[in-house]
C-alpha cells in the first residue's frame, strides 16, 4: 500500500531531485563509516593535515557545501575512495564481413571497481586469430 | 487531542514501513495533508520533492530510519530532513538548507510514524509558525508511545508493522 499523494509528487519529481536525495545520504553514510573505522578527530585530522583544528572546523563549516572539490579533499585526507566513477574502456571490438550486412559487436569493461549496488564485470580476454575467428576466453 | 488512527502510509519501501495518523473527523491523513499544502505551493514545490526523496528514496529504500539520518532530535519528535549541519564525529557537512520541516517518530530502524510539518521560519521551534505542529507532532508521539508501553500498540519487528493489542492492523487511540 502507498499514499497516492506520495506516488503522484513523486513521479513528477525530476530525476536529479531523487538522484542528489540518494547520492547525499549515502556520501553521509560512506563518511560515517570511514570515520569511525579510523576513529578519527577533528584534532588529529588537523594533525595529519598541519592544520589547526579551528582551520579544519571551517574547512567543514556548515557553509562548506560538498563540492567536487570539497570531496576530491575529503577522500585525499580520509584516504579513502568517496566518490567512483565508472571508466569504459573497449575491450574489443567485432566487425563480422562474412556476411552482407556487417554487424558490428564493442564490448567494454569497467574498468574501477564498482560499489556494491552496482553491476560487476569481469574483462574478457578475448583472443583473435589471423582469420578474425573469435575465442571466447573465460 | 481529539481520538486518531495509526494507519499504514507505505509499506512498499525496501527497508523501512512508513505510517501516518488520522484523525477520526478528518478525511486525509495528516502526511497527505503535508504534503498536499507544499506540492501546490509553487515556492516549496521543489523542496517538497526533496524532502518527499529523502523520505522515501534515502530511508525508505536505501538505508532504512537509520540514525544518521534521522538526527534533528526535537523532544518526542524527530525533524526531517536530516540536520543542515549533519554532525558526524567531530565533522560538519552540509545539507541544502531546507524550508520545509515534517516530524516523524522514529519506533525501530525499520518503522517510523510520519506526522505534519510546516515552513522553518524561525530558528527554533518555539519561535516559527512550526510550533504549533511540532507541539501535536509530540502529543502524536506521546500517545503512541503509551500505546506501546501499555500493549495498545505491538511493535512486530519481524513484519515490519504496527498492530492493535488484539493482533489486528486497526490501531485507534
Amino acid at each position: 500500500m502507498r499514499s497516492k499523494v506520495a506516488d503522484r509528487i513523486l513521479s513528477k519529481t525530476p530525476e536529479e531531485t531523487k538522484i542528489f536525495a540518494r547520492l547525499y545520504s549515502d556520501l553521509i553514510m560512506h563518511i560515517n563509516r570511514i570515520i569511525k573505522e579510523k576513529g578519527y578527530s577533528q584534532k588529529s585530522l588537523a594533525d595529519k593535515m598541519e592544520k589547526s583544528p579551528s582551520e579544519i572546523h571551517k574547512w567543514l563549516s556548515a557553509e562548506h557545501n560538498f563540492t567536487l572539490r570539497s570531496i576530491a579533499k575529503l577522500q585525499a585526507e580520509l584516504g579513502e575512495e568517496l566518490l567512483i566513477v565508472p571508466v569504459r574502456k573497449p575491450v574489443f571490438e567485432f566487425n563480422s564481413k562474412f556476411v552482407k550486412t556487417t554487424y558490428s559487436v564493442t564490448v567494454y569493461s569497467q574498468t574501477t571497481s564498482v560499489p556494491d549496488k552496482s553491476e560487476s564485470w569481469t574483462e574478457a580476454e578475448p583472443v583473435v586469430d589471423s582469420s578474425k575467428e573469435l575465442k571466447n576466453a573465460a | 487531542m481529539n481520538n486518531f488512527e495509526v494507519k499504514i502510509w507505505d509499506d512498499e519501501r525496501r527497508f523501512c514501513t512508513f505510517y501516518t495518523v488520522q484523525f477520526e473527523d478528518s478525511d486525509e491523513n495528516e502526511t497527505d495533508k503535508f504534503f498536499i499544502r507544499f506540492d501546490n505551493f509553487p515556492t516549496y514545490e521543489s523542496a517538497t520533492q526533496a524532502l518527499l526523496s529523502f523520505i522515501l528514496l534515502s530511508i525508505g529504500d536505501d538505508h532504512g530510519a537509520i540514525d544518521e539520518l534521522l538526527n534533528r532530535y526535537e523532544e518526542e519528535v524527530i525533524g526531517l530532513p536530516v540536520k543542515g549541519r549533519v554532525k558526524l564525529g567531530e565533522f560538519t557537512y552540509n545539507y541544502p538548507d531546507f524550508p520545509l520541516r515534517i516530524y516523524v517518530l522514529k519506533i525501530t530502524d525499520e518503522i517510523v510514524v510520519l506526522f505534519n510539518g510546516g515552513i522553518k521560519d524561525g530558528p527554533t521551534n518555539m519561535e516559527s509558525s512550526l510550533h504549533h505542529n511540532w507541539v501535536e507532532a509530540c502529543e502524536f508521539a506521546r500517545r503512541i508511545i503509551d500505546g506501546i508501553k501499555d500493549g495498545a500498540v505491538v511493535v512486530d519487528e519481524v513484519n515490519r508493522n504496527l498492530l492493535n493489542g488484539k493482533g489486528t492492523e486497526e490501531i485507534f487511540l
